[in-house]
């Protein structure tokens, strides 16, 4: 492979990588805190992108019960700067976030008071994810939604530069998706490692039991984790949006089904496994050649089998037979 | 006002189920300020049990938990230890992945940081195997080590009622003396302690009174150091 092709699907994997690690992360937080995975996470990705397309462009004029509906007539404050779509991002990844307490309350809280089996809370959390995307096409129809490339302000759309004599471009939105990324993750690792919230969230997911002996309300620490959980799902999908579009409510469903790949090719329940997980898959789908672009998807699960061959517990993971 | 004569605690006619299984079944203790009350009893008698309903882990079927005037019974777990009341579980469940100094911190997770600091080094002065360890997982800590952690935790949060699970299990004899000897210098300071023992000798050798659980009921009670040597206990508890 020539260097330059290297350098360009370099940056398309670390970029795609990052959004699948930020993705991802919902999960860890989730099934290191209940044991459980939120199958409605893909639907929260969803809404976030689509709670953003709603601050920044205000209307969905194709089709759907909200058609003909504009919320902003002169035009959307969120739009035009970065500084503004940045916090219209923000805000939209806060609305996934309280979307995802919401989905607790419904789908996990009265499967667990009532000492249900996880497995019908998984189910639950499936039948929340299919009212929600239909919710959405519902209301504003299954069209594909772009934002307008002017949303952002005067920003140059691309860097390129040479490598010999091939041209390689990294779009400026690969670029952010990446740095916001690394922010995220230097943020959550901060908070989660070194301050009392973080360390009462440790104690509440190694064992909620001991955790309420030491006055920590595991109650509430459920409902901070998927506030977390929310926020980082809306986060991944309004870049995912940002970037490729908002492809319909069903777009988050793959990313949905790729985050599992995610966790498990990384450790579940570990949260460098999801990063790391994100990355190589991120890598692995932007290096498959040109030809075989079609199938890009399955990349993602084929590591999935493969690593449950050779290390079931995933690159970063603990041993799952424990010693006795 | 609370009235002086009181207890401190007050467990009425207690029943807990796990499930289908009456684990608890009728019982009443009571624990005045200043004392050392020790539960003891066969594996499986229910003492175990009787303290998560304390420390409201567990939800009573029946009954009345009070707590200085204060009826506890439906309180949420988390609120206990507000009110006061701290436990070093059975099996120690020192926070593994996290440090001792972490463990200690969490313990004083209801209290200020200014408070907790102060009391950390208290804690590592009293217990200087434990401030040599501070950085380690407690995880890696011996037996001993964790039982003195989880009783330092349980500390952290200034209680009023100190329930102490099992402290004894799987300690070799000389550490079993340690820590009772820190149990007793606890009380010494004013520190009312619940305990619960399947050391029957021990436990009733360290307490003023003691209440004798038999599947899930309350068989018999009075001053540790009749009871010692009453015939019934000795039979069945003291191996005579």
């Amino acid at each position: 492979m020539e260097l330059s092709s290297f350098v360009q699907n370099l940056m398309n994997g670390l970029a795609i990588g990052s959004v699948y690690a930020i993705f991802a992360l919902g999960y860890t937080l989730v099934f290191s805190i209940l044991g459980i995975i939120n199958f409605a996470h893909g639907a929260v990705f969803t809404l976030g992108a689509y709670f953003t397309y709603t601050l920044v462009v205000g209307q969905f004029e194709n089709n759907g019960l909200l058609k003909g509906i504009n919320l902003f007539p002169d035009g959307s404050p969120f739009s035009g700067s970065a500084v503004m779509f940045g916090l219209a991002t923000i805000l939209g990844a806060c609305a996934a976030g309280a979307v995802a307490v919401l989905i607790e309350r419904l789908a996990f809280r009265p499967m667990r008071s009532r000492g249900a089996d996880p497995l019908l809370a998984l189910v639950s959390s499936l039948g929340v994810a299919l009212v929600i995307v239909n919710l959405i096409q519902l209301l504003v129809g299954a069209e594909i939604y772009n934002f307008p490339s002017d949303a952002y302000g005067e920003v140059r759309p691309a860097l390129s530069f040479k490598i010999g004599e091939k041209i390689v471009i990294i779009r400026t939105v690969q670029l952010i998706i990446f740095a916001v990324s690394l922010v995220m993750l230097a943020v959550l690792g901060y908070v989660i490692g070194r301050t009392k919230v973080g360390k009462a969230l440790r104690a509440v997911a190694e064992s909620p039991s001991t955790a309420s002996l030491l006055g920590i309300s595991v109650d509430r620490f459920i409902l901070i984790t998927f506030f977390l959980s929310g926020f980082l799902g809306g986060l991944a999908g309004t870049l995912v949006g940002t970037a490729f579009g908002v492809a319909g409510p069903y777009f988050g469903v793959v990313y949905g089904l790729k985050g599992l790949a995610v966790i498990v090719l990384g450790g579940l329940g570990s949260i460098p496994g999801a990063v790391a997980g994100g990355l190589v898959i991120g890598l692995a789908e932007a290096f498959v050649p040109a030809e075989y672009s079609a199938y890009k998807d399955a990349v993602a699960f084929a590591l999935l089998f493969v690593i449950l061959l050779v290390r079931p517990q995933g690159l970063l993971g603990r041993n799952l037979i424990q010693k006795v | 006002m609370t009235d002086s004569k009181a207890p401190l605690l007050s467990i009425e006619n207690l029943s807990v189920n796990y499930g289908a299984i009456q684990a608890v079944r009728d019982l009443s203790v009571a624990v005045n300020e200043g004392e050392v009350v020790t539960l003891i009893g066969a594996n499986g008698a229910g003492k175990t049990t009787t303290l998560r309903a304390v420390s409201r882990l567990l939800k009573p079927v029946a009954g009345r938990i009070t707590f200085m005037g204060r009826d506890i019974t439906r309180l949420p777990a988390d609120e206990a230890v507000k009110l006061g009341i701290a436990q070093s579980p059975e099996g120690r469940q020192v926070l593994a992945r996290q440090s001792v100094q972490d463990n200690l911190e969490l313990g004083g997770y209801t209290r200020s940081n200014a408070e907790v600091k102060i009391d950390i080094d208290r804690m590592y002065g009293r217990f200087p195997r434990l401030g040599e360890r501070r950085s380690q997982m407690a995880g890696t800590l011996s037996g001993g080590e964790q039982q003195m952690l989880a009783i330092a935790r349980a500390l952290m949060s200034r209680p009023k009622l100190l329930l102490l699970d099992e402290p004894s299990l799987g300690l070799a004899p000389i550490i079993v003396r340690e820590i009772f000897d820190i149990i007793r210098e606890l009380n010494a300071q004013g520190v009312t302690i619940l305990l619960v023992e399947q050391n029957a000798r021990l436990a009733m050798q360290s307490s003023h009174r003691t209440y004798v659980l038999d599947a899930g009921q309350l068989t018999l009670q009075g001053n540790s150091a009749e009871l010692v040597n009453d015939e019934r206990v000795l039979q069945a508890y003291l191996g005579g």
